[in-house]
């Protein structure tokens, strides 16, 4: 087979995270995909280990990634049920938070990609600006560019 | 109290170390120091054992403005050897820092610096010392004082043209400031950054002529180049060095510089819009080499640096003299 006649799956991963753009995201699939037949939808939030540094002691570390799991496990839930009101069947959608050591939250986007075999991954434009990315990188530009074996959508 | 130091014995190890008329008559000792307003001139602090006379707290001194008392970190008489040393006690900060238009979280981690005092043990382009628990588990580090000027004053005290600095000094200096952008990168390799990176975090060390790196315990919230904001740093004090001080708009204004006109917002630091990064328009005999590394800091830079070991690279290639 050739390249040009590669087939590619039906299974969409979503990463988002908290913000607005993430939630576009999870809309724009929705509207372009909902009620179309065959396509599966992940939604995914990585979850990343805190740092150690950040907290004075390890009891507060747990406090904190106790109460950031109880608002992603909602976050999660509130982008499924989008996508269902919009037209996906519930049994096409499912959501997935794993906690990983995550100097790079592209690398680990990528690498959940990589475990479960998706053809498309779908990310919020962050809308930094040419400064910000400078000084803190962007984790869309990222996924663009390391992105090997699946297509990267970003909406903006 | 430690039995172990009674106040006949501390102040019998302060006359080993202190002309008679500095010798207290008593001390106070502690060994919690989670107050650290509490712990003053002439007191003791012990840790595992060992006492440490304390004198003032330390100031800080950047850019010359300010005049900040850190009441948190003291210099001290280690008053089993007389060695002079930087005591850091535990002060737990979190606020918005804002970088021109940015705004992002800063920390200060004794944990970080701990663990980095660990990792650079005998590495001559950093700080040294080391850390210890007081009994209630707050982390001091204890440092070796380094007697010597910032990075920031040896530069920006020269009397002298740039372009005189720039052909008799800026060779040497460069050479010193590579030895600080590796001494970075060992950190970088080993998943620490340094946090707060500036010309005023570099000390000339008056007896080695090494420059070291100093405090360690800044932390911020990474996003996703973890690195990023350390290189930002570093490339801040490449186009400092390279210019013999920040170029700024408002002097080349003031100065009524025709060259002024020259400059584009492609120029500028990228952050700091008032900086001028493309310094070849400013001093022509600055080569192609070193003012292409100083652009990827500008804000017509289409292409960052990811990774020290990049900055490095283009840096070794730099040849000043072309």
């Amino acid at each position: 087979m050739t390249e040009a006649e590669k087939t590619y799956n039906k299974n969409i991963l979503i990463a988002v995270d908290e913000s607005e753009n993430a939630r576009r995201a999870v809309s724009y699939v929705g509207q372009l995909l909902g009620g179309l037949p065959g396509f599966k939808v992940t939604v995914l939030h990585v979850v990343p280990e805190p740092e150690e540094d950040y907290f004075p002691t390890a009891a507060q570390k747990e406090e904190w990634l106790s109460k950031y799991t109880k608002k992603i496990d909602a976050l999660l839930e509130d982008c499924r049920q989008l996508l269902i009101e919009i037209g996906f069947d519930p049994k096409a959608v499912s959501v997935r938070s794993t906690l990983r050591y995550c100097p790079s939250m592209a690398e680990c986007i990528l690498s959940e990609r990589d475990e479960t075999q998706y053809s498309t991954i779908v990310v919020g434009r962050q809308g930094l600006s040419r400064s910000e990315e400078f000084l803190f990188g962007s984790v869309s530009s990222k996924i663009v560019n390391h992105a090997r074996n699946c297509t990267v959508w970003v909406v903006e | 109290m430690n039995n172990t130091h009674s106040q006949e014995t501390l102040k019998r190890m302060v006359s080993r170390w202190l002309p008679p008329h500095q010798v207290p008559e008593r001390f106070r000792i502690h060994t919690d120091t989670t107050d650290f307003f509490q712990v003053e001139y002439d007191d003791v602090v012990i840790l595992k054992d060992r006492p440490y006379l304390i004198r003032h707290n330390a100031k800080e001194l950047r850019f010359g403005l300010e005049d900040d008392v850190k009441f948190w970190v003291k210099r001290a008489v280690d008053l089993e050897d007389g060695s002079l040393k930087i005591m850091k006690l535990v002060f737990y900060e979190k606020f918005m820092s804002h970088i021109g238009d940015i705004e992002f979280e800063c920390f200060r981690s004794p944990k970080k610096e701990a663990r980095i005092l660990d990792l650079v043990s005998g590495h001559k382009n950093f700080m040294q010392g080391y850390s210890i628990p007081d009994e209630k588990g707050n982390l001091i580090r204890v440092l070796d004082f380094i007697k010597g000027k910032t990075l920031a004053a040896h530069v920006g005290k020269m009397e002298m043209d740039h372009e005189a600095y720039y052909h008799e000094r800026f060779p040497q200096i460069l050479d010193q400031f590579l030895t600080c952008v590796q001494a970075i990168r060992f950190l970088h390799d080993n998943g620490e950054r340094h946090g707060d990176i500036r010309r005023d975090h570099i000390l000339i060390d008056q007896e080695t002529g090494d420059y070291r790196w100093i405090d360690f315990d800044f932390n911020y919230r990474h996003r996703e180049n973890i690195y990023g904001y350390d290189l930002f740093g570093l490339g801040n004090i490449l186009v400092f060095l390279a210019g013999m001080g920040d170029i700024l708009l408002q002097d080349l204004k003031r100065d009524g510089n025709p060259l002024l006109g020259t400059l584009s917002e492609a120029d500028l630091n990228i952050v700091f819009h008032n900086r001028v990064v493309n310094l070849k328009k400013i001093y022509p005999y600055i080569p192609e080499s070193l003012n292409r590394v100083l652009l990827h800091f500008s804000k017509g830079a289409n292409r960052f640096y990811d990774h020290t070991s990049q900055l490095l690279d283009d840096l070794r290639h730099v040849d000043i003299t072309h």
